[in-house]
This record gives structure tokens, sequence and C-alpha cells, in this order.
């Protein structure tokens, strides 16, 4: 049976009818068109299809639509604030931190995360962090310097 | 070389970079068609079986479902990238577990899914066999019953006369006996290799809509779009115009995404229903049911003299196919990885041969370099092996054998522009080679390799427009790689604009030429020649409207920065933009390029790693504190993309050593979640130091060379004779856990060694 919830994602209020094993990620791209967010390994280890739930970064591909009624919800989408890229969205560019961009919504919001609670962390703190986000393209080198480059314009 | 401000070699940020960081990029997955339906496949719970009847009645019934066929529906339809001896739904046999059997399309994923569970399939079970080498054994359970009747193979590469042959790829040259003679000591081992997934983060999708006008239009993870749509009309016997791929971006491939996945069903349902059909694989699927890289039992024997010469060497690959040869992309159904069995070394008499057999396994497929990583962890640890024999150290062992300038390489190629000997010295100063290593248990191994730079057939279209930019309407799908911006900077470059009035558009099967998609480290080659063809075409049709326009011969018509003038007389002039609007009612002028670049087997491009590991004699751990890569480039288009190829590829190798493997006990892949399956993490990364070494211009416009495919091959080997040197113990297979490196330290303990 159908179950309503309303969710505030990126600032805007949703409500939706969804079954009790419909997963955020699916609420997310299937059923309001939210693609940004991917979905990858569907255990909840690759990062691919993190999203932040009231500010904490969770796997999207985990969570029964259902158990997170009411809450607030940031996705890739709403990083960028009227069309200026966040910092750490700029540096991704500049410094090469994707090649095929599957994984980069679930870096970029991991990374954003990371910098909202470590303005300035050292590599091991990076590594610690970002451990949860696989990219098979870039080797992670180019990930890091650009998680550095927008630690750097950090106050 | 080129140098200063110009496009080409610079830092330009790729083109691709806002969409995919702020998650307006579009993907297979991400595309939604009113009424589309779900598809989900059912694959079989056994290695070998007859399918004795399906009945599809209850699943038909449930909530949601729009469609259910099988293979007793759609008998005899066979798929495959070059040969076809897939079926799209087994009719008569399953030949592995997860080989596919029947589908349902419905309203939603989790209702096609839970319809999946109600249909039921009788299967009479067969004999199965799980290993290549006792597949080949006459008497072993037999999975084709002639492997010449499927079509699209190579006949000459066929192998019917071995038991569950597939086919069979050999190089060499010289005389092999006669090189062995010569030898004063011959040495054999044997190397295993398992299989492992290209492990690309976006699983494969597709969309597929039938027009009413009959028109199959398709989204698809494909980085071969041209390939994919011919494999499509084959598959189900519709004439290949009619399908159309339509642009999407691809979420990594490393040679895995140019099948067509489960497209040929999403095309049956589609027919039946009327309905726009999507399927999106789990990764479950992907590494249950994808296409691996082949697993191997590779031997190399090594006829050798005194003083550390290589005379003659024999290489036999058996490679496991799986259940298939359909996921391998070429005629020969073959890896080809085994011409480089004699590494980067001159060897006079040589035979190098790789055979591919049936068992009932998942299908294997193309991987980065296909079959390479596999021969070099066995060449470059045979290498060490040799220089230990002979007392020798391994650098010196090397640079004695190192094919040079002018010299023929191992198959027959007489390469030049060779840097063989600055790329090995070049990685052993940056590793300090030869010098006390950090600490007890520390380790240092080397690994070299090199390849050509493939050519092919390509295209691209080039508008001119009113606006005076010009627009490369690309038949490129980019996988990650960066190709667009690679190819717009060449044509920013070679009609001297900026960047910004150079756009890059990505084209569907429609309007653009063939392209086979980017690969096999041809991709900047191949792409790079079509749009400069399309630049000259373009600019001589624009000369020649120029000169009517200002009234001269065309002859006297010169050209730069967008602007075309009388050279005797550059105050008449007229550019891109005008000339469009004047002659062409400002729509725009497009020219198409078709290019045939021919393969230059005698440009090779070397790379040489060294790797510093540190072994917890214990446990068996091991620690890659660093690892140096040195590559000869040429013109660098890019540094931050060709960087990244690098650094990618590294992680790759270096995970394929220490820890990939796609886990098959008894026909049943095992690893099948990325939590089992591991894949190198931020955490896993060594520090990195990266030697570029100055080389003669390559192939590619502007002189450049390939990078896609040089440092994911070797990497396995330098990890392994660095294990060796910190620790003492050899390790013929892959990966080197830690349960693997404490079982050969205990062997080693037991020997009293």
């Amino acid at each position: 049976m159908p179950y309503p919830i309303s969710l505030k994602i990126n600032g805007r209020n949703y409500n939706v009818d969804v079954a009790p094993d419909r997963l955020l990620v699916d609420i997310l791209r299937h059923d309001l068109g939210l693609t940004g967010t991917k979905e990858s390994c569907s255990v909840g280890v690759c990062g691919a299809c993190t999203v932040l739930l009231d500010g904490q970064m969770v796997s999207s591909c985990l969570l029964p639509g259902v158990l997170v009624n009411g809450r607030e919800i940031t996705t890739v989408e709403g990083l960028a604030q009227n069309e200026e890229l966040l910092p750490i969205q700029q540096a991704f560019i500049d410094h090469g931190g994707f090649q095929c961009g599957a994984c980069t919504p679930g870096q970029v919001v991991a990374a954003k995360a990371l910098l909202d609670e470590i303005p300035h962390p050292t590599e091991d703190q990076i590594k610690d962090w970002m451990m949860g986000n696989i990219c098979r393209c870039t080797g992670y080198y180019k990930i890091i310097e650009s998680i550095q480059a927008a630690a750097a314009v950090n106050p | 070389m080129l140098v200063g401000r110009s496009p080409v070699g610079a830092a330009v940020p790729r083109l691709d970079g806002r969409e995919k960081v702020n998650g307006s990029a579009v993907y297979a997955g991400d595309i939604a068609l009113p009424d589309m339906l779900w598809l989900k496949v059912l694959r079989s719970p056994y290695r070998h079986a007859r399918i004795v009847s399906v009945d599809t009645t209850r699943a038909k019934a449930a909530p949601g479902v729009r469609a259910v066929i099988s293979g007793k529906d759609h008998p005899g339809l066979l798929t495959g990238r070059a040969m076809r001896d897939m079926p799209v739904l087994c009719w008569d046999k399953v030949r592995y577990i997860g080989d596919r059997v029947a589908a349902v399309a419905a309203d939603t994923k989790e209702q096609a899914d839970a319809a999946l569970e109600l249909i039921t399939v009788e299967y009479e079970e067969l004999p199965a066999v799980v290993d290549a080498l006792q597949a080949m054994e006459p008497g072993a359970p037999l999975l084709h019953d002639d492997v010449t009747q499927y079509k699209g193979g190579d006949i000459k590469a066929l192998i019917p006369e071995v038991h569950n042959g597939l086919s069979r790829v050999s190089f060499g040259k010289g005389d092999l006996d006669a090189g062995f003679k010569e030898a004063d000591l011959t040495i054999e081992h044997t190397f295993r290799v398992p299989s492992r997934h290209t492990g690309y983060i976006e699983p494969h999708a597709g969309v597929l809509v039938i027009d009413p006008d009959g028109r199959v239009q398709v989204w698809m993870s494909s980085k071969s779009p041209f390939r994919a749509r011919n494999e499509l009309a084959f598959a189900v016997n519709i004439p290949p115009e009619t399908v159309r791929f339509n642009p999407v971006l691809v979420g990594g491939d490393f040679g895995g995404k140019g099948d067509t996945s489960d497209l040929p069903i999403a095309y049956l349902l589609a027919k039946e229903t009327g309905r726009p059909i999507k399927f999106i694989k789990t990764y479950t699927e992907e590494l249950s049911a994808g296409n691996p890289s082949h697993q191997s039992v590779i031997t190399i024997r090594t006829g050798l003299k005194r003083d550390g010469r290589m005379v003659a060497r024999y290489v036999r690959a058996i490679h496991d196919s799986g259940a298939y040869g359909a996921y391998k992309p070429v005629a020969q159904v073959a890896i080809t990885g085994v011409s480089h069995g004699g590494g980067s070394y001159r060897i006079d008499h040589t035979l190098f041969e790789a055979i591919h057999i049936y068992t009932n396994q998942v299908p294997a497929g193309f991987f980065r370099a296909p079959g390479a990583p596999q021969v070099l962890f066995a060449v470059e640890s045979h290498t060490d092996l040799l220089a230990q024999e002979l007392g020798m150290d391994p650098a010196e062992f090397r640079r004695r054998n190192l094919v040079l300038e002018g010299q023929e390489n191992a198959v027959g190629h007489k390469l030049t522009g060779v840097r063989s000997t600055e790329v090995l010295e070049g990685a052993l100063a940056a590793a300090g080679w030869g010098t006390p290593k950090p600490g007890k248990h520390y380790g240092r191994g080397i690994a070299m390799y090199d390849r050509h730079i493939p050519g092919g057939v390509s295209g691209t279209v080039l508008e001119a427009r009113e606006d005076g930019a010009v627009t490369i309407l690309s038949p490129v799908y980019d996988q990650g790689v960066g190709a667009h911006t690679v190819l717009r900077q060449m044509v920013a470059q070679e009609l001297q604009l900026p960047m910004s009035s150079v756009k890059v558009v990505t084209g569907n099967t429609d309007n653009t030429p063939f392209d086979p998609g980017t690969g096999g480290s041809r991709g900047t080659n191949l792409a790079g020649h079509a749009v400069m063809e399309a630049v000259r075409l373009l600019k001589e049709d624009l000369a020649k409207r120029a000169a009517a326009l200002l009234e001269c011969p065309e002859e006297v018509v010169g050209y730069s920065s967008g602007q075309f003038w009388i050279r005797e007389d550059p105050r008449q002039s007229i550019g891109i933009g005008a000339i469009v609007k004047r002659t062409n009612n400002a729509q725009p002028i497009a020219v198409t390029s078709n290019v045939d670049v021919k393969l230059k087997n005698n440009i090779t491009c070397f790379a040489a790693h060294v790797a510093e590991v540190e072994v917890d004699p214990e446990t068996g751990q091991v620690k890659l504190h660093r690892f140096v890569t040195a590559h000869d480039v040429g013109t660098i288009i890019n540094p931050v993309t060709h960087q990244g190829q690098i650094d990618g590829g590294a992680i790759q190798g270096i995970g394929m050593a220490l820890m990939e493997e796609l886990l098959i006990e008894d026909g049943r892949v095992v690893t099948n979640h990325l939590g089992d399956y591991k894949l190198p993490t931020i955490a896993d990364i060594p520090e990195l130091v990266t030697v570029l070494v100055d080389a003669p211009d390559g192939p590619t416009p502007f002189g450049g060379k390939a990078i896609g495919e040089m440092a994911n091959v070797a990497p396995a080997a330098a990890i392994a004779n660095a294990i060796y040197d910190a620790v003492g113990v050899r390790l013929f297979e892959l990966p080197f856990t830690a349960e693997r490196v404490y079982r050969a330290l205990r062997e080693k303990e037991q020997r009293g060694g």
C-alpha cells in the first residue's frame, strides 16, 4: 500500500506516495526525477548515491523513503546556489577530480560534508572521510587535489 | 612539440565539468519516457542445463506486469559484439549461472522483480566444466556443438579441432627450435591470473522505444554506439538503419561497455507492449553475469645465454572465455595481449599463442589492454626470475635485452623513436634503485611494458556558424576520458580560434559518420585525425566561398584566426560568421570527414614502473608505499587528462596486484557485490611518482602518443618483484592478498629458506 510522505529536498517541499519498500534513491531518481544522485552498488559501499540527510552523509540506496518522512535532504542538485557552484564543485572541474562522472555526485556531496565538518583537513583526514566513495577512473589523486584546493579558500 | 599559450598543450578544464559536478549530466539510466516499462531478466541458476519447459502464466497475471517472454517464444536469436554465439534468451539450454532465460516488463522495477519469482522453469541439469584446462580434455562436457556455425567470427581463428575450443591467435618470428638449441639454459614458469571486473561505477543501462513509424530509438551506456546499433540489429533481425542511438554520457567503460547488454530483450518487449522499455542492471548482475576479464593460465619458456641475452621464447596463454565469445569485439574472438609475450625486449626466435576455451562460467570480455595485464604479469615476473638464475641485477638484465632504436621487437616490428632506455633509467632514478631501502622487509621491483598506437576508421561532422564559432558534431560518446575536450583543443589550435569559439555536441548514429568508440589506446589518434580532416575540408569550403565574396581567385585567399583574406591585400577580409550569413542564409555550413588512420606498428610507447613495498613477515600483509611510473610522451594535448589516465590506470593495475579477484566457486561468482569484490579505495593508494620522458612526436595530430593503457598493464609484476625483493617469496598467482603471501612465507620456512 502506498504511504504518503513529505520530504524537503534542496529547500523545496515534496509530497509523494511511496510503497514501504521504495528506497530513497529510487524516490529521488525515478519518482521525482532528481537523477543527479547515482546508484551503483545498491549495498551501501560505493558512495555513488551519497546524499545529506539533515546535513549528515547517508547512502540513499539503503534507506526506505518511509523512514525519512519529514526530513531534510540535500542532493548534488542542491549544492550550487543560484547557478553559482560551490568552491568544492569548481575545484573538481579545475583540478580534474572527475572523469566519467558516475561517482562524482557522491564524491562532491561527501567532500562538501567533509569541509563543513573539517574546513582544513589533512590528507589522512581526507582519505579517512572519503574512503566510502569509490572512483574507478581517477585513481583518487586529483580528487584529493580538488578537496585540498577547495579547503585552501575556506576561511 | 608545441609550447606557449596555444590551446594544444594547455590544462584546459573539461567541457563536461559543470554538468558532472552539479548533477545535470545525463546518462542512460537517467532517461525517462512517458509510459515506460521496467525490464528485468530471469537468469539461469544452473551452470549447464537443458530447458525442458517455461511457464510464465503466473508472472503474466502479477500486478503491474505488461509482458513476459522467454527463449521458448523467441528461439534462435543470437548476439555478440563480433561473433554471435550468445542467445538473446536461451531456448534449448543454458551454459552458465546467469544465462538469460526469460524477461518481464512491468510498471515498476519492484513489480518486474517480483514477477521473475513467478516464472517456473523446468531444467534438466547437464554435466558442467568450469576449468579451461579440464574443458580441453576429450570427454569433458561440451558447451557448443560447432563453433564454426556461428556468424561474425573469423574462421581462420576458430579452433573446432580443440575440445571446447573457441579461438587461437599467435605471434612470433624466427625459428623457435633453433633458438632454443642456441640457448645455454632453458627456463619455464607457469602463472595464474583470476578474473576481474572492469568496475565502472555506472552499471549497464538502456532505454529503447519503437516510434509509430517503426524507428527504433535507443539511449544506451555504450561507448561504441555504431557497433552496438549493428549488434542489436543483427540480434533481432532488423536493418541497422532502422535503429538510432542517441547521445548520453557513459559512466566508465574500461573495455566493458560496448555490448548491447539487455537491449535485444528490450526490443522484443517494446515490440510486444508498444511501450518504451528501460533496464538498469544491478551490480550483482554486473559481477555475476557481466563481462569480466579472462581467467588465464600462462606458461612462459625462455632460452637464455650465460651472458644474459634472451634468444628464444615460447608463451602459451590459455584464456577462459566462459560460456560465450560474444563479449569480444573482434572477429578473431580473441584477446591479443599475448603479442606482448616478449616484453620490451629483443628476442630473435619467438612464438606467442593464446587459446580461448569455452567453460560453464560467466563469459569474459575486454578489459583495458585486453590480455596484456595477464601476460605482462607472467612476462615481467619471469624476467626477474631469469635475472635471478644468472645472479644478475634485474635492472642490468633488462638493460642487456631492451629493444633499442632501429631494432626489431620480439614480434618482428622494427621500431623508431625508441625511448626504452630513457624510460627505464628515468623510473630507476626516481625510485632510488640501488640506494638503501627505508627499512627492514622493504623491497623494490621493476616491470616494463610497451605498445603501439592503433589506427582505424572514424569521421566527424564540423559546422561553421553565423556567430563565427564552429561546432564539432562528434560520433564519440565520451565514457570518461575527456575525448571531447581534447578534440576541441585540436580544432581551436588548427583554426586559431579561442576555445570559447569551438563547441562540441555529441551526435547520434544518423547524423554522424561511423566511429568505433574510444578504446584500444587509439581515441586521440583516431578521433583527432577525424577532426583535423574535417578542419581541412571546412577551410577548403569556406575559402571557396570567401573567394567568391572577395571577388578574387581562390589561390590567393589566406586564413588566420577566423578570418579569410586576400594575401596581397590583407585589408580585404571576411570572417567565418559573415561567410555563413552571406552564402548560406545564416544556416550552419557543415562538412563531414571520413578517415582511415593507418596502424603504425613501428611507433611504440614505453612504460617502466618501480614499486616499493613493505611486507609484514608475520601476517603476509603487503603495503605498497611508493609507485614510480615512467612514460615516454610526444606532445601532451591536455596535461590534466593525460595525468588522469596515468593515475587511474596505475591504481587499476595496483588493484589487480593486491586485491581484485572475481572469485568463482564451481561456476558461481561468489564475490557478487562491491562489498565482496574489492576495488581500490582512496585509502589504498600509494605515493605516486610520474616521470615523463620526452620522445619524438607520435602519430596523433600535433604529435601525441597514447597513454590510456600504459599505466595499468605492468604494475602487478612490479609489485610481485618487489615482494620477492622484500621477503624472498615468489608469487605465481594473483592477487597478492595477505593470505597468499602468508602461505608462501610459511612454505619458504618449511623448505628452510
